[in-house]
């Protein structure tokens, strides 16, 4: 319900761009996944916010008036509890469920990959190849697991190892074939 | 009809060896006849992944636990996730296993009849029945070959032994010998006047060489240096042969762990400048080092074919061999001198060469001709194709067996040869193994099956990306795929050869 198998997003604002995102959001096409986004996020804001407010209120003397009535027992509590609970709580609060993978392709520029981070306040691991350093983009299998799977990777000059293009999702044949094509295209003036 | 085959051995290049060369010169030829082949090996010290050999061979170096001469680990079940990951993504139809120690051979036949997938087995090794890894290995045969379609030995010898072993139908095992590329394999004299050779006109025949009485006689010796290749027998009879006559020399390549035994032998007598040891020999520089000899000598105590005495005899030497397992088959008599496998018969019979060569009783100039008849892959491949004909019921079993009227055909058999998939079947075949193996057997079957069911659920048959095939040759593009206009998968291939070049997945 959270994630939905890698589905490919392609953005081309001019000819010598283009954008492709691999991600695991869901999609939000049905009511129920729709409804599903909202009780979630709004179920995430109640619960930031709940944390918030217990922080302050152990924290702050002004508070403890409200503490007094209904929630003594979080006064009692000691910081050793509410410490890795509210910790907990923030880390589920900012979680990223699923994961977002793109790469950017600039002519005659280069092209950048990115990985979105696993929580929404860590920026994301980005990295940019100037075409002058790119000797190839590539299609080619390897393990994984108990697996083979297709990988689309970068040839980095000067470099013993090669950039994979979305590392986390390693999306199927289809998917990455449509980016190798598309990126090369861009990348590359096409030869009249 | 093209077929999809797997070849799965523990044993491929970068190893050199018998087996090794088998696999890759029947699988090249077999592409060359329309057919789609990949290998499936084990990694090996820097080749790990998925790899490309000439002409769109595909191999796959599944990473995996070496425990002994480069067998894997046999852990029974642990290779099937990734067995059926590569069978479905490659749209295999047979699965092809070599030699009887590789483990991964045995296990990728078990699962892939579990999968319901034709499976031929081929043995390159001829075994004891007394010691106890013998015992050991044969149960193991026995095993993964109650239910195999069809068997292959490369010789009469070694198809004699395969039967014994695993207690087998002899109609259901074949042989086809190996084979040798002629054409790297020429003799001294041919490779000079390589230019007429190439353009197809019937050599002039090279002048036949004199040696007199004091001419130097060089003896090759080249083979892995273990003790089923008789490196002691050689150890033993080098001597003595030199010693009846000063003017031999031999040269001997190859490595192994008899190596020290052999050079400290040399080092005890002095004979140092009589024996040249050149050590491991690459492939391709064999036929080099033989041209310089005139007599191949070898000791080999087991051998189910003997390669290398073919290519030697091809070169054009005069060969000396051990009267031992399938060698007999090889090369006719006037190549040839045997001996039993002891001393005193090998040096009497390498001094009956040597006389003989002296007394220029043989003509060694017709061998490389007589050879390139006898034996080619592209014949091998086709007598593979036979049986993969065979087992698929594309020919009917009359054909395939000759005339079964005797119709001695087990009860577990739905047509001859061509064996039902049905796990009751499968049952059956394996229980008669023996009193606890059958059961034992038996019940590694039904694990297998669950665990293949298993798999089923939780790695779907849908979820896995079906693999492009290498373009053919010739324009042929029946099986590129739907989308793709021709040129693609072709730039696609060539980036994906540029990758082995250039670097791995992290």
């Amino acid at each position: 319900m959270l994630t939905t198998r890698p589905h490919l997003t392609t953005l081309r604002p001019s000819p010598t761009t283009i954008s492709y995102t691999v991600s695991t959001a869901s999609r939000r096409e049905t009511l129920r996944s729709k409804l599903f986004h909202h009780i979630l996020l709004s179920l995430r804001i109640i619960l930031g916010l709940a944390t918030l407010a217990v922080l302050l209120a152990k924290s702050l003397d002004e508070f403890h008036y409200m503490l007094n009535s209904w929630l003594e027992y979080i006064d009692k509590a000691p910081w050793s509890h509410v410490g890795p609970l509210s910790f907990a709580s923030f880390f589920l609060v900012f979680r990223r469920f699923h994961t977002e993978e793109s790469l950017l392709t600039l002519r005659s520029l280069g092209i950048q990959t990115s990985t979105l981070s696993p929580s929404y306040l860590l920026p994301s691991n980005t990295r940019f190849i100037p075409s002058s350093q790119i000797r190839d983009i590539f299609i080619h299998e390897a393990f994984r697991g108990f697996e083979v799977r297709h990988y689309l990777a970068v040839v980095v000059e000067g470099e013993g190892e090669v950039v994979v293009v979305f590392p986390k999702l390693l999306p199927g044949r289809a998917i990455v074939e449509e980016v190798w094509r598309g990126a090369r295209e861009c990348l590359y003036e096409p030869k009249d | 009809m093209p077929y999809n085959i797997a070849m799965v051995s523990d044993f491929f290049f970068p190893q050199p060896g018998g087996v090794e060369s088998h696999i890759y010169q029947l699988s090249t030829k077999l592409i060359d006849r329309g057919h789609k082949v990949v290998i499936i090996t084990h990694a090996y010290e820097g080749r790990k992944g998925v790899r490309y050999l000439t002409n769109g061979l595909k191999v796959y170096h599944v990473p995996f636990l070496v425990i002994y001469r480069e067998s894997t680990m046999p852990t029974v079940f642990s290779f099937f996730p990734i067995f059926r990951n590569i069978i479905i993504r490659e749209e295999i139809e047979i699965v092809h296993g070599h030699a009887s120690l590789s483990s991964l051979c045995h296990e990728a036949i078990l699962h892939a009849r579990t999968m319901g997938l034709r499976t031929v087995f081929t043995d390159h090794s001829l075994f004891g029945f007394a010691d106890a890894a013998s015992i050991l290995t044969n149960k193991l045969l026995k095993f993964t070959l109650s239910d195999v379609d069809h068997c292959i030995g490369v010789s009469h010898t070694c198809k004699e032994n395969t039967v014994l072993r695993a207690s087998l139908d002899p109609l259901m095992v074949s042989v086809i010998p190996n084979a040798v590329v002629a054409e790297n394999f020429q003799p001294l004299a041919l490779q000079k006047n390589s230019k007429l050779y190439s353009y197809d006109a019937r050599p002039a025949p090279p002048p036949p060489q004199h040696l007199g009485p004091h001419d130097t006689i060089t003896i090759v010796v080249i083979s892995r240096l273990f003790y089923n290749k008789g490196t002691d027998l050689l150890i033993a009879a080098l001597p003595r042969i030199l010693a009846a006559d000063p003017h031999v020399r031999f040269i001997i390549a190859g490595s192994g762990p008899k190596a020290i035994d052999l050079e400290q032998m040399l080092e005890r007598r002095v004979l140092q400048d009589r024996v040249e040891l050149l050590g491991p020999v690459r492939h391709e520089e064999v036929r080099d080092v033989m041209v310089r000899g005139h007599i191949y000598l070898h000791p080999s105590l087991t051998e189910a074919f003997g390669t290398v005495i073919v290519e030697a005899a091809s070169c054009g030497l005069y060969v000396v061999c051990t009267r031992v397992g399938g060698i007999p088959e090889v090369l006719p008599p006037h190549m040839t001198t045997f001996a039993k496998p002891e001393e005193d018969d090998l040096v009497g019979a390498t001094q009956k060469a040597i006389a003989a060569l002296r007394a220029n009783r043989i003509r060694t100039e017709g061998f490389h001709e007589q050879v390139k008849k006898m034996y080619s892959w592209t014949d091998v491949a086709e007598r593979t194709e036979r049986v993969y004909d065979g087992i698929t019921g594309a020919i009917s079993e009359e054909e395939f067996y000759g005339d079964v009227s005797g119709g001695g055909w087990s009860a577990t058999r739905g047509r001859a040869g061509v064996q039902s998939f049905a796990l009751i079947d499968r049952l059956k075949r394996y229980y008669g193994c023996g009193i606890w193996a059958g059961k034992l057997f038996c019940l590694c079957v039904i694990i297998d099956y669950l665990l293949f069911q298993l798999l089923e659920m939780l790695a779907p048959r849908a979820n896995i990306d079906i693999c492009r095939n290498w373009p053919r040759k010739g324009g042929k593009s029946e099986r590129v795929d739907e989308e793709g206009d021709e040129a693609t998968p072709l730039r696609m291939a060539r980036s994906r050869a540029s990758s082995r070049r250039k670097g791995r997945l992290r």
